[in-house]
């Protein structure tokens, strides 16, 4: 309670803090998008007109009523749009987005923060992508109807095109079914979210899995300590090998801890298989095969796990 | 490309709002005479057709395509613009198990909505069988007639009694959000969903000795609430959320009758285990953010408080009628979790090619649920004598990330950073766990188009002991130690490379890292993990573009075991590899009427085990292998700008080979009647045709 009436408090000072911003001058073109059209009147660049950056009812947006149109985002364009001398070329407008782009990625990140910064703009500051100079535009095309990076099918492949080693995983026999385009990066990961230094949807990498695996959850009468501290200490979430995404085989992932006297201490060799003497302690489930409750138990009878 | 200035100029950005940028230019000319907004309705609907070769659950996993026959499809989705209201809608995959709908809209800068609903179908097995028959009470009941007995091979009635059932469930989402900017600066958000999820899974149901593959029915519904309100401007913002997920599941236990023999005395022909209890998360999450251009500045925290319960009515301690038992302490958990999360984020550009960041995060779990004594009933059949208190895991964990950015030359930056970690547990063997992690990075950028990173550092997890009694309480061998909770150093290195031009681009990933556990007689002694990661694309005309992707990975862990219960007496090594390649081209509006595309995958998994013992030699494991190729084919013919038909061929197989299910039949194992689950050996050719239309504003 101290710390929520702390965080209160100076969240109280910083509402008090905020003031207005101030304007500044620069050169832009006389008839704004008009200018621009009369050149770019491609599909690409038509197609901003179908997104909420073109809506000219959206007082906050840039085609709104006194806003700056494209140049909103792109800058000052008098200069490009200007008349050049044959062979001269045409000076560059301000912004350019995207890869390739001779524009700072500064100024183009600062142009998308100009408008965002109050929603996304601190958590941009303060995660990671900044730091490994990542652009707006290296994830979003802010002129396509359909940005790719915010449908589930086609979100994870924006994603991959620098998280290759990730692609890989997904990839593996037994992974979330990004693959099969039915979920994406950010059912677990929350890029512009409010999770400080984490990224993660929720707060913890168990708060996270449990939004959809609730059941592992608890708190059970007995618990499997690992269980309610890490899931990636069993799991690894972007694929694996091995069923259930474990990060290796039972029995050997179980023995990994548990070194009980009797069977959870004998080696499981190849003679167990079903061509030799079969063992319920290989075959099947492994070690589930009795202590099935590997999540915790909430029978009275339950302390091995195995009700 | 200058570099490092990121900071100033977004912070720069981010106090010069577009209003303020517009209040003084003079748009009163800017017409927008040429700019097409967007009014009225379009949408884009397909119907379409999919003959599936055969069944499979691993291809109809997640996707639908579980079974062999033709399967009739609609998607489509839509818009709606009207002054600043906007509607979207899209289906997809409506004839499938997979299917989703959504819709969101509203009106820009006021309100916005969404309600969605899709599915999501988990194929595991469909190769499964049981003697097992649910009842109307939900137990599962062993046929009639059926002959018990010591082990599987001795039940006569067993191999005429089994029952194809696959192993599958299915879960819907139904989700309900709305915002509100109640002003510029301040916005309110809800969301609500509602996850249910049905079917079968495997349960093991345990005797003494013996087990039984169960399936399991599955009956969860998990609700979830999130409810939020924000106040930002420019320079800051505080926003305070609350969260709830509420977990219900509607089979409190799993009954069944014992299928090998029983004691007639005892009486224990039933068994019963506990199913996941209902539970109950709520948090509480306040959060702020300011940033001081002045200072260059931007820092953020968080606060949460949150409370797990679970407090579902306990089954007795057997089902067992003849076996006495003392009564239970509760009659049910009335268990309690607090959790508190605070965070703090702070970026700083201290000169104009320095930056510091600094991140610390502190979890905690207290687990106040009363501790008592029970004395439990050994699988149904015998009382313990050993009473054993409940153990309620708490831990605290804080990590500290330091790191610094500097700009030795226009095109180097060099980059060191600290992260430290300390974890302190209750009831487990180390109550104080350290982890202090030194890091390098050098990244040159000699052009815009080339970049090479390289990043390299090493770590130290250490503990203040291990505390081998405590270990003994539980029946640990003193010499084991958890790989979570053991010493351990780790040295890591990642390169990246990449380059890209007008129509090439290549990046190459590859990443080391090597841990070694020196004060672990037992348990993981060591390991490797090797990855490597490239990519090559090459857009060869304006519509036309071609890739390949591959990645390999080894990943390889040492570990001791002793049988004896004394000194290291078995020695077991895991290797897992994985290579995966991908090509593929596409182009588009050939003759301005065709699309081509095609992808091809494949990804080959091995996963090798030899466990070494004194007494029987080196085994090795015949390898685990995953073998999966997938290979499209589109096609597509535009007619006109409104109608498109398309046609599309895929074939995927998949291919396993693994000791665990191969020739495990019902009855192969003598102490354990499996469902007989083989496994996955698939080959599926899907043909699809479909017709686009597309309906509304003209282009």
């Amino acid at each position: 309670m101290k710390l929520l009436i702390q965080t209160v408090s100076i969240a109280a000072l910083l509402i008090v803090a905020m003031q207005s911003a101030d304007a500044q001058e620069s050169e832009y073109s006389r008839e704004g998008a008009d200018t621009c059209l009369a050149c770019h009147d491609d599909d690409l660049t038509l197609a901003v007109f179908r997104t909420k950056h073109a809506v000219p009812s959206d007082s906050r947006g840039p085609f709104g009523h006194g806003q700056l149109q494209c140049e909103a985002c792109h800058g000052p364009g008098d200069t490009h749009a200007g008349r050049v001398r044959r062979g001269q070329e045409r000076p560059p407008i301000s912004i350019i987005f995207g890869t390739g782009s001779v524009t700072p990625l500064e100024a183009q990140n600062g142009a998308c923060l100009t408008c965002h910064q109050a929603d996304i703009g601190f958590s941009w500051h303060t995660d990671a992508h900044p730091s490994d100079e990542v652009a707006c535009a290296d994830c979003h095309l802010s002129h396509a109807a359909t940005d790719p990076v915010r449908q589930t099918a086609t979100q994870p492949d924006v994603c991959f095109a620098c998280h290759q080693i990730q692609r890989s995983e997904t990839r593996k026999a037994f992974a979330h079914p990004i693959l099969q385009g039915k979920m994406d990066c950010m059912g677990c990961h929350d890029i512009h979210g409010d999770t400080v230094a984490t990224q993660l949807a929720r707060l913890t990498v168990n708060d996270t899995c449990q939004q959809c695996h609730a059941e592992k959850r608890g708190p059970y009468l007995w618990e499997h300590a690992p269980v309610s501290e890490d899931c990636g200490l069993c799991h690894s979430p972007h694929g694996s090998n091995h069923p259930g995404m474990l990060t290796k085989r039972a029995p050997l992932l179980c023995q990994s801890c548990h070194s009980q006297s009797g069977h959870p201490s004998i080696p499981q060799d190849a003679d167990g298989l079903a061509a030799g003497t079969p063992s319920q302690f290989l075959l099947g489930q492994a070690c589930m095969n009795c202590h099935s409750q590997v999540h915790g138990s909430n029978h009275p009878s339950g302390s091995k796990l195995m009700r | 490309m200058k570099r490092n200035q990121t900071l100033t100029l977004c912070i720069a950005a981010a106090v010069l709002s577009s209003a303020a940028h517009a209040q003084d230019v003079d748009t009163s000319d800017w017409a927008c005479e040429y700019c097409p907004f967007e009014e009225g309705h379009r949408a884009d609907y397909e119907l379409g057709a999919t003959d599936v070769s055969d069944d499979s659950a691993y291809f109809g996993n997640a996707t639908g395509y579980d079974e062999e026959g033709v399967y009739a499809n609609v998607d489509g989705n839509g818009t709606y613009a009207k002054d600043a209201y906007r509607m979207r809608w899209e289906a997809e995959d409506l004839g499938l198990d997979s299917r989703v709908i959504g819709l969101d809209g509203g009106r820009l800068g006021s309100y916005n909505f969404n309600l969605g609903y899709r599915e999501l179908p988990r194929r595991q097995f469909n190769s499964t069988a049981t003697i097992f028959e649910q009842t109307a009470n939900g137990t599962l009941s062993l046929p009639s007639p059926w002959v018990h007995a010591g082990t599987t091979g001795d039940m006569t009635e067993l191999n005429s009694s089994l029952v194809s059932r696959n192993i599958e469930s299915d879960r819907s989402v139904f989700d309900l959000g709305a915002g509100f900017y109640l002003s510029d600066r301040w916005t309110l958000s809800a969301d609500y969903r509602r996850q249910e999820q049905d079917g079968l899974r495997i349960g093991g149901g345990s005797s003494f000795s013996q087990a039984s593959a169960l399936p399991m029915p599955i009956d969860y519904v998990t609700d979830e609430v999130d409810l939020g309100i924000r106040y930002g401007t420019d320079k800051g913002f505080v926003s305070l959320a609350w969260y709830l997920s509420d977990f219900g599941n509607d089979n409190t236990a799993l009954t069944w009758e014992q299928p090998y023999t029983f004691d007639p005395i005892i009486g224990n022909d039933t068994f019963r285990l506990a199913q996941a209890p209902d539970n109950r998360f709520q948090q509480v999450l306040l959060q702020a953010g300011y940033s001081f251009p002045q200072q260059r500045t931007v820092v953020r925290i968080s606060a949460a408080m949150g409370e797990i319960e679970q407090d579902s009515e306990f089954l007795p301690y057997t089902i067992t009628s003849s076996i006495a038992t003392s009564p239970l302490p509760r009659s049910s958990l009335a268990g309690s979790i607090d959790t508190s999360n605070f965070a703090l984020a702070l970026t700083s550009k201290i000169f104009s090619k320095a930056r510091i960041k600094l991140n610390y995060r502190y979890d905690e779990r207290d687990n106040k649920t009363v501790q008592d004594v029970w004395n439990r009933v050994i699988v149904d059949t015998f009382a313990s004598v050993d009473l054993e208190e409940n153990i309620p895991y708490s831990f605290e964990r804080s990590t500290l990330n330091l790191s610094a950015d500097y700009d030795l030359l226009d095109t180097v930056r060099v980059s060191a950073g600290y992260d430290r970690k300390d974890l302190d547990r209750d009831f487990q063997e180390v109550a104080e766990q350290t982890e202090d992690n030194g890091w390098g990075r050098l990244r040159w950028q000699p052009t815009s188009a080339l970049e090479l990173d390289i990043r390299g550092g090493a770590s130290e997890r250490d503990i203040d002991s291990y505390n081998e009694t405590f270990a003994t309480t539980l029946g640990q061998n003193p010499l084991m130690r958890k790989y979570n909770l053991a010493y351990r150093s780790r040295e890591y290195g990642d390169v990246k490379l990449s380059f890209s031009s007008d129509k090439f681009s290549i990046s190459l990933d590859a990443l080391i890292a090597e841990d070694s556990y020196t004060q672990s007689e037992l348990g993981i002694t060591g390991g490797e993990e090797r990855r490597v990661a490239a990519d090559f694309s090459w857009t060869f005309s304006e519509n036309g573009s071609a890739y390949l992707t591959a990645g390999f990975e080894e990943m390889e862990s040492e570990q001791v075991g002793s049988e004896a219960f004394s000194t290291p007496d078995w020695y077991a090594t895991h290797d897992d590899d994985f290579a995966t390649y991908g090509a593929g081209f596409r182009v588009r509006n050939i003759a301005e009427k065709f699309d081509l595309q095609m992808d091809y995958m494949r990804s080959d998994g091995t996963s090798e085990i030899v466990v070494d013992s004194n007494v029987g030699g080196p085994s090795a494991f015949p390898d685990l292998t995953s073998k999966l190729d997938y290979f499209r084919f589109r096609f597509a013919y535009r007619r006109s700008e409104r109608f498109e038909l398309n046609l599309n061929l895929r074939y995927q197989r998949f291919v396993a080979e693994d000791w665990a299910l191969d020739g495990v039949e019902p009855a192969t194992v003598p102490l354990l009647l499996s469902l007989g689950a083989d496994p996955y050996d698939e080959d599926v050719f899907m043909f699809g045709i479909g017709f686009r239309f597309s309906i509304g504003t003209e282009e």
